[in-house]
């Protein structure tokens, strides 16, 4: 059987933490006797990804998205499990691997603070081993679609969010890797510089035919990018299937709103209600949410009995869909498995 | 692309023209770190001469006269401002990196995970201790050749030495730097290391026969075997200021034991890094 470029097979990584007690006699009792929880960070994960995929993880603060994807890059070992990705163990290090991959984050950069990006950039050629004219011609095509191309003399600390982001970018994509891990590359930016990012990426994801492992809070970066999602949870996946898949999957609520030609009263309301749960009320419109299979019965029993303008039935939104899968997550498991064990 | 190593050279040269870059955008700063730096040694000779005004020599019969003794402070300078200049802000840079979990990039990039993290910065102001240190060499030198009793005749197997361990001396340093920076994997946070610096600075400082009596011993022998320190200054200083030929069996020896302390310093804090990465937690998303 052919492998994927991406394997995990049952990751697991956890950490042992101090757990410092609050006050400061606890923290002076803490010099002497420390007490110690494990987190499990990821608890299994299962996963293969093919050439040229985009796919996106979502998933709480603290779900594991980023652990999986530094063990992914080979910064930290797993606790067991195994992973491959192009034939390579990532924690092994090897520089073979560490040519044919990049790792985006956020949260941390990497340029030289006090120098223009160019002279980072440089450095980066030299490590590599990028030849100069296929590195001219990489920076010139990459700079271009960023638009940086007057910024690259700039001090990295003088540049605003957005433009460090764009240059993190380019740093990562001089070498032209085949995999790409990014890490919530548009925390933080306006909308325009999110949008910017997002068009680039899809772009240079269509045309590389590389593959895009992307972790992000914003949907729009999901919506706009991936085909395919992973919804991380306390470690592990819960979800993994296609962005409109997870309404089909996860809910069987619509949403129907009402206009009413008449005033709305109390009544009304009373009555409304017997058909689901009001979201919404604002005259002269009332928006329901109402379970899927009872749509089609609820509809003409109100055309019926009801004057109405207009009406819409509608998916709910995503965004409280998939808030709505990580509660569930999270309060069936800790009810199931306390999430720290003393040791 | 298979197979390819990067040159380690060019990006150290590279490295160090991007040092050097950051450094003049700070004009000031860099001016201001190479004033205090003189005046710092410019003061330092100044107290050894005041003394010097009260005896003869450092220790009875040890043969470190002034001159003697300033070719020793020189061989001083030219060590640290070696560690100082390539190695102390990059140990201190490693230790900082592990804390916030920046350390990620450099175990991203296709080169030797040691070599990225030793030398990304040169702090070009602290070489200027090095002029100074050749300075002060150049003239103690001359003054221990043309002295009118017992002048100096300098040996070329000294003058060959002299560098050779001035080298193993820095990577000496450099390897217990290295090393008590890798412990701030395990301890989160390691702050000792300019504490360290200046403690153990200051008992390599001096020739090694000031420690030779009584409980003194346990210092030298602390010093000498287990963290070779004391080896780092005294080897080249004592080739350099005294004659060869009258150099005891007991200082060659030490000299022999200096190149295998280098090579077990390097090869022991090697495996220390190695293990740390291994443990390497990644702070923080």
């Amino acid at each position: 059987m052919p492998m994927a470029l991406i394997e995990l097979n049952n990751l697991k990584k956890t950490y042992r933490v101090y757990q410092k007690k609050e006050g400061l006699r606890a923290s002076i009792k803490g010099l002497f006797k420390r007490t110690y929880k494990e987190v499990q960070a990821v608890r299994g994960i299962d996963l293969s990804v093919e050439q040229g995929e985009f796919v996106a993880f979502l998933g709480p603060n603290g779900a594991g998205k980023t652990t999986t994807l530094k063990l992914l890059s080979g910064v930290i070992h797993p606790t067991s499990g195994t992973a491959s990705v192009m034939g390579h163990i990532p924690w092994q290090r090897e520089n073979d691997y560490r040519r044919r991959f990049a790792l985006v984050m956020g949260q941390k950069n990497q340029l030289w603070w006090d120098l223009p990006a160019q002279e980072s950039f440089r450095l980066h050629q030299q490590i590599y081993g990028i030849e100069p004219n296929a590195f001219q011609q990489t920076l010139d095509e990459l700079t271009d679609l960023l638009g940086l191309r007057e910024l690259l003399s700039q001090p990295v600390r003088e540049l605003s969010l957005g433009e460090r982001m764009k240059m993190e970018l380019t740093a990562a994509l001089l070498h032209s890797p085949e995999v790409l891990f990014l890490d919530e590359p548009t925390i933080g930016l306006d909308v325009v510089a999110q949008h910017n990012i997002q068009q680039f990426l899809k772009y240079y994801q269509e045309k590389r035919k590389i593959t895009i492992l992307l972790t992000s809070h914003y949907m729009k970066d999901v919506a706009a990018l991936c085909k395919r999602v992973v919804i991380i949870a306390n470690g592990q996946i819960q979800y993994d299937g296609s962005l409109s898949g997870i309404i089909d999957e996860t809910t069987n609520r619509k949403l129907v709103t009402l206009q009413f030609a008449d005033p709305i009263d109390d009544a009304l309301l009373a009555s409304l209600k017997r058909f689901g749960d009001i979201v919404q009320h604002e005259e002269p419109r009332v928006k329901l949410g109402v379970t899927r299979d009872d749509v089609p019965a609820m509809l003409t029993a109100i055309l019926d009995s009801y004057d109405i303008d207009d009406l819409i039935v509608e998916e709910p939104p995503l965004e409280e869909v998939i808030a709505d899968v990580f509660v569930r997550v999270t309060e069936s498991s800790d009810e199931q498995s306390p999430e720290t064990e003393p040791q | 692309m298979t197979g390819y190593r990067p040159s380690y050279p060019r990006v150290f040269l590279t490295f160090a023209r991007n040092s050097l870059v950051r450094d003049m955008s700070f004009r000031t700063n860099f001016i201001l770190q190479c004033i205090s730096t003189i005046s710092w040694t410019v003061m330092n000779i100044g107290f050894y001469l005041i003394i010097f005004q009260y005896t003869d020599s450092i220790g009875k019969g040890t043969g470190w006269g002034r001159d003697e003794f300033f070719v020793f402070l020189a061989t001083t300078w030219i060590i640290n401002s070696l560690v100082q200049t390539f190695f102390m802000p990059n140990a201190q840079q490693f230790s900082e990196l592990i804390r916030s979990g920046n350390l990620d990039f450099a175990l991203l990039k296709p080169i030797d995970t040691q070599f990225v993290i030793s030398f990304p910065r040169v702090d070009w102001a602290a070489l200027s201790n090095l002029v100074m240190g050749l300075v002060l060499l150049g003239y103690s030198l001359y003054q221990l050749t043309t002295r009118e009793t017992n002048p100096l005749i300098i040996d070329w197997r000294a003058l060959l030495m002299y560098p050779f361990y001035i080298v193993c001396g820095t990577i000496i340093m450099y390897s217990v730097m290295i090393t008590l920076a890798s412990t701030s994997v395990w301890l989160g946070r390691n702050q000792t290391l300019y504490n360290f610096w200046f403690y153990i600075t200051n008992f390599s400082r001096y020739p090694m026969e000031i420690y030779k009596f009584g409980w003194g011993m346990a210092l030298y022998v602390l010093f000498t075997l287990v963290i070779p320190v004391l080896l780092v200054v005294n080897i080249p200083a004592r080739i350099m200021a005294k004659p060869l030929d009258t150099m005891q069996a007991e200082y060659w020896r030490l000299a022999g034991f200096s190149i295998l302390a280098t090579l077990c310093c390097l090869t022991l804090s090697r495996k220390i890094f190695v293990r740390a990465l291994k443990s390497y937690r990644s702070a923080s998303s």
